[in-house]
Formats: structure tokens, sequence, C-alpha cells
């Protein structure tokens, strides 16, 4: 690159790091986390003064996200396989796994469903099941795999409606559009309209692990690793445990 | 490309074909209305018929859930009534094809009508013709070629819908994934060479759409326009 | 025949068409130079324009009543209208245009038959042509007899032969007459020719700026009252 191509991009980053470095850390985070690390940065902000800046989505999208070359400095992830492919990118020994989750099956508040087991999604009442996409998001995966070790999935795969994060799917199932959905534990928690249909016992289900990671590109690592030290303090798990997280010990 | 991809492309192909002839009667309509009458309020409706072209196509995609969800005052009655569904539904694609072509049929339609001398529309009257015969004998074949082309213009902007589709519809595998859906959810999952290939037969679809309707819309045949 | 056109109130460009006349021969020129309002009062007649107020009657019926909010719609006016850019339908065949005013069916036979029509005329062989080759001559006749075609109770003529030069005018003319007189079908004829006014009317009106500025036998010599036409 030419010397005057090489300053405008400098100049670029510059600014843009400049936006993003306002003191802020990048926390990149599975959509199933969004109350509960809301909260739990509120705090960590007001105790430390330091800014957090929250991106929520499905963990495959932060991860294509990061590979682009997106700015986070942590990743907050809802899978493992999510975390390993970009494991070229994390600053080493800062993976950890602490949270975990398990997974329900609801449907609208006022439905008149009523499910024993993940077998009553094969009703012909049910006709359409919310999840989020089978294919790449970690509740949609988990939700698959449950399924299939049950062998349900071949008679259910065509009722699926994928959506893009599980909080999607949640709203899906909240607007009375489809007939039931399968969500994480902890989102029924804040919502109102939806009612827990039935509860896959953790132990049943899929193994839910949420690794979180400091990635080796964080503008500011010793705050990152300040905060990745807060998420996995006594204080932030009680605020987990609240919201229904399960914690790994 | 597989089995699974041309049907993906054929679905598309022929949703936005329907959704084209659906839309066709009401767009003629109100083309017509736009172009040969007047009415307090008709700056309102010409801005309404627009909007769908110029708002963001996921705000139409809202507004349309809220319409035909389960609850919404449309789909409740669709899905009491009819047992029907729209949202989620190849119905749904449809619906959100149409909503969102239809500012461009009007546009071309209108124009098409304004080209016609009104002079053979009045001469026709006094020769005995009723206001039906007059549109389907002298208007509507005169302006076809503009007509015709607003169509194709509509059908392309269906081809490559993606906003209010993924919004109503979802991206359903075998039942509501369009190409411009399916080309997202690759690039989602890092499938570049299968995104690339659809990506493909987008392009080669929307250009021959727009070179057909640059054909019939371009050339003016009939002497005597104004 | 008997047109009735009373209470005449036509706002046009800059000034309003005031008429208050009755009108019973055969053939009644229109005279007077363009823009005085000839073709808008045809419209009118025709049932194309809305006035600001009118009474029109043609023999018995009444086809426009302001007062009491009547209008008989253009297509049951039952008037031959052959405007000065003819108008003929460019995607339809001479056939097709000259068809175009036939009642179908129930309406029975038409008064005027196809091929007397088309004798009169003589446009028996450009019947399958299509409209955009024709002549000048050939159009100005086919206009014609596409107006004769549909029944008529009233010819409406705008300026027919001024496209046309002085030997198709010859030509044209014995046609009109044989019109006139084989048809019997009462005319209004806008010309601003004195010859084509001699040779085919019997009364002339003349129109300026929208009124009717004198009124004579086609054969008096005291018309044009404004001599500023040829």
């Amino acid at each position: 690159m030419n010397g005057f191509l090489q300053s405008i991009l400098a100049a670029g980053l510059v600014l843009g790091g400049a936006a993003a470095r306002a003191g802020s850390i990048v926390v990149f985070a599975a959509a199933s986390l969004t109350d509960g690390l809301q909260e739990i940065a509120q705090t960590y902000s007001r105790q430390t003064g330091e800014k957090v800046a929250l991106n929520f989505g499905s963990s495959s999208s932060l991860a294509r996200q990061i590979l682009e070359g997106a700015p986070a400095d942590i990743f907050f992830s809802a899978d493992e396989a999510k975390m390993d492919s970009i494991q070229g990118l994390i600053a080493p020994q800062t993976r950890t796994n602490r949270l975990s989750n398990s997974l329900v099956i609801v449907v609208a508040g006022d439905s008149k469903l009523v499910m024993g087991s993940a077998k009553d999604l094969t009703q012909a009442a049910v006709k359409r099941i919310a999840l989020a996409d089978p294919k790449t998001v970690p509740a949609g995966i988990y939700a698959r795999q449950y399924l299939e070790k049950l062998g349900l999935w071949p008679a259910l795969e065509s009722k699926v409606v994928p959506t893009d994060n599980v909080r999607a799917a949640l709203a899906a199932v909240e607007s009375g559009n489809v007939e039931a959905g399968m969500v994480y534990q902890t989102d029924t928690a804040i919502s109102k309209s939806v009612k827990v249909a039935f509860a896959v016992p953790p132990d049943e289900g899929p193994a839910i692990v949420y690794p979180m990671a400091m990635l080796k590109d964080a503008k500011d690592p010793a705050a990152a690793r300040r905060f990745l030290a807060y998420l996995g303090s006594a204080e932030a798990e009680r605020v987990f445990e609240k919201f229904g997280f399960i914690l790994i010990k | 490309m597989n089995a699974e991809e041309w049907q993906i492309v054929w679905f598309t192909a022929w949703v936005s074909a329907l959704s084209t002839l659906v839309i066709l009667p009401f767009g003629l309509a109100a083309a017509w209305l736009l172009a040969r009458r007047d009415w307090p309020g008709k700056s309102l409706v010409e801005t309404v018929v627009t909007m769908p072209l110029v708002m963001p196509p996921v705000a139409t995609g809202l507004i349309l859930l809220k319409l035909l969800g389960r609850r919404g005052p449309l789909g409740r009655f669709f899905h009491e009534t009819l047992n029907l569904d729209i949202v989620f539904t190849w119905r749904g694609v449809l619906i959100a094809l149409g909503v969102m072509s239809f500012p461009l049929l009007v546009l071309c339609a209108r124009i098409a009508f304004d080209q016609v001398n009104p002079r053979f529309e009045q001469i026709a009257r006094t020769l005995g013709a009723g206001e039906g015969r007059v549109f389907f004998t002298i208007t509507l074949p005169l302006a076809w070629r503009g007509i015709l082309g607003g169509m194709t213009l509509a059908f392309a902007r269906a081809l490559g819908e993606f906003g209010a589709t993924i919004m109503v519809a979802g991206n359903i595998p075998g039942q509501t994934s369009t190409l411009s859906l399916s080309i997202f959810q690759h690039v989602q999952l890092g499938q570049d060479a299968q995104a690339y290939r659809l990506l493909g037969v987008s392009v080669a679809l929307a250009f021959l759409a727009v070179w057909i309707s640059e054909c019939l819309l371009l050339r003016s045949k009939w002497p005597g326009r104004k | 025949m008997k047109l009735l056109l009373k209470n005449i109130s036509l706002p046009v460009a800059d000034f309003s068409i005031e008429v208050d006349v009755e009108l019973r021969s055969p053939v009644t020129a229109i005279f007077g130079p363009s823009g005085a309002g000839k073709t808008s009062l045809l419209d009118l007649i025709a049932g194309l324009r809305r006035p600001a107020s009118a009474f029109i009657q043609l023999d018995d019926r009444v086809l426009t009543d302001t007062a009491v909010k009547t209008r008989v719609p253009p297509r049951r006016r039952e008037m031959g209208y052959v405007p000065q850019d003819l108008a003929l339908f460019p995607h339809l065949s001479v056939r097709q245009n000259l068809l175009y005013g036939q009642k179908s069916g129930s309406r029975a036979a038409p008064v005027f038959r196809f091929e007397h029509v088309c004798e009169v005329l003589a446009i028996q062989p450009l019947a399958q042509r299509r409209v955009t080759d024709l002549s000048g001559g050939e159009k100005q006749r086919v206009a014609l007899a596409r107006a004769l075609l549909s029944s008529p109770r009233l010819l409406l003529l705008d300026e027919p032969l001024a496209r046309l030069d002085q030997a198709l005018k010859a030509k044209i003319i014995p046609h009109l007459r044989r019109v006139r007189d084989e048809f019997h079908l009462p005319m209004l004829y806008i010309t601003h020719d004195r010859r084509e006014v001699l040779a085919l009317c019997d009364e002339v009106l003349e129109l300026r700026r929208g009124r009717i500025t004198n009124r004579a036998r086609a054969t008096a010599t005291d018309w044009p009252v404004n001599n500023d036409e040829t």
C-alpha cells in the first residue's frame, strides 16, 4: 500500500478506535444472556466507573462478525462450537466455562395445550414450532440434539420455523403465530406472556455450556481482564442464578 | 447446483410470478384512477401507494406481520374462520412480495395510461362503448407495453425481496425459503460457494427481467400518442 | 330534426361560450375563426364536456339539463362524431374501427348497413388495412363511415376537410352530399371554408369568442359578417 492509502487507513482506524475507546469494554454475548448481563454490567459500571458496551445476538452471527474483524474485547458464547470457531483469536488462558442452562418447551400464555413430554410436540394440534435456527444457533442446535436423541426429529422437522436467535423464537411464541417453541429456561423468566409446557430435566437434555473468553485484539486488555474476572465473581454468579442459569462448579 | 437449490429457484420464481399476477388488477385499478380521475385526497392515495417503495422493507414487513399474524385484525379472520395461516407460510411470502412490488407496477401503469390520448376514449364513448368496454378495448391495448414493462419490473422486485419476507414468512427450508433468504443464510453459515451459486442465478434473473422491461418501456409504438 | 341549445354556458380558456339557439335545418354550418369555441361546443353537444349550465334537447329527448342534473352519457346520445384529428383507433384494423360502434345482438339491424355505407364512401377495398397505412383522404372517409355505422341520429363533423388539398376536397364533397341525401342524417358541420358551406349546408351560424354573432341561410350573401376568413 502506498503512503497515502496508509495514512487514510490509519486515520480511519484511529477515529474508529477512538469511538470505541471512549473507555468502553465491548462484549459480544449470546442473546439468552441479555437481561442477566445487562444487570451485571450496570452494577459493574456503577462500582468501577468503567463503561461496558454490550452487543447481543445469536452466537453464530457474533462469531462470524468477530472472524470478519469486528472490534470485540470479550466473547460470551452459548456453545463451545462457536467459541472453537474463533479459537485463533482468543487470548491464551482466558477461556472459562462457568454457566449452563436448560431447555424448556413454551406455549403462549393463553394456550390450551398440555404436554407431558417432548413427544407431545408431535400431536396434530401443534402445527408449528419455533426454534432458533437449528443449523447455526446454539439454542436451536441444542434443541435439535435433544429431539434427535428422542428420535422425534424426523417427525418434527417440517413443523420447525427457524428464527434468527432464541429471543426471536420466544417472540414468535408470544405473538401466537406458532403453537410452541423451545427456548432456554432463563428466557421464560423475563417473558410474561408465555408459560412453560414442559421443562427438560438438565440431566436428560444436551450438555449446555456458555464459554467466555477475552480476545487477543482487545483494546484495553487490563480492563477486559478485570471485567472477565468480575463475570466469574460470586456477585455476578448470584445474578445469573437469579435469572435461572445453572452454575458449573 | 443441487436439487434443493433448484427448488429454491423454482419456488422464488413461481411465487414472484404469482404475486405479480395477484396485484395486477389492483395495480391497474389504482393506476387508472390516478391517471384519469381527480378527487379530494388524491395526493394522499398517491403517497400511500408509493410508501412501500421508500420505507425500509423490514418496517413494511413489521406492519404486515402485525396485520396478518394470528392475533392481527386480518390474520385472525383467516385463522379462525378459514383455518388458514398466512404468517410463516408461502402465502405470507406471496403477500410480502406483492406489497413491496405494488408501487412499481402502479407507477409504470400510470405512466402508460397517461400516454394514451384521452381523445380515443372519448370517441369510443360516442360510438356507444361503456366504461368497461372503453377500458378493455381502447385504453388497455394502447397501454399494454408500459403495463407489461411495469409487470416485469414488479416481478424483478419480487425476485429480490428480502426484508419484508423475512419478517412475515421467516426462512423455513422447503416452505418459505427464497433466493435472497438462502443467500443470506449461506453467508451466515460461511458457505460461500453455495452463496455465490445462488447469487449468480439471482443476478441472471434480475438482469433478464430488467432488460425485458427496458425494451418494453422505452419503445413507443403507436402514433397519436400525446 | 330539432336541436335545442338553450342557456348554454361553458367556460373555456379565457372566455365563456354562451349560446341560446334552436336548430332545424338538415345541415347547419358552424363558421368562425380558430379559438372561437367551435370544437368545445361540439364536445358539449356530444356529452364529452360538462357545462356550467345547459339545456340540450335533440328531437324529443332531453340530453342535458343542468337545472335538474340530467345528463345522458355520451354512449347513449346516439351521435356520430368525426373529430378534427379523426381519432381512428391505431391498434385496430379499418374493419374493426368501422364496426366498433355497431350495436350488437338485441339492438338488431343497424340503421345504416355496412355494405351501403362502404359503397357510399368508397372504402370497401380498405377494410383489412391497418389504419396507419391510409392516406389522408382515406382516413377521412373511414372516420366518417365509422361514425355513420353507429346508427346516429345526428352527425357532428369538426372541420372534416381541413387537412385535405383542393383536389381531395372536391372528391370528398360528393360523398358528403350522398351521406346527406341518402341517409337523411342531420349534421352539424364546423368549417372555416365558405365554399364547403355553400356546397353542403343549408344554414350557417357564425361563432366568435363563444357567441353566435350571425345566423343566415347558406346561400345568402350577407355573411360572413366578419370578413377575415378565406
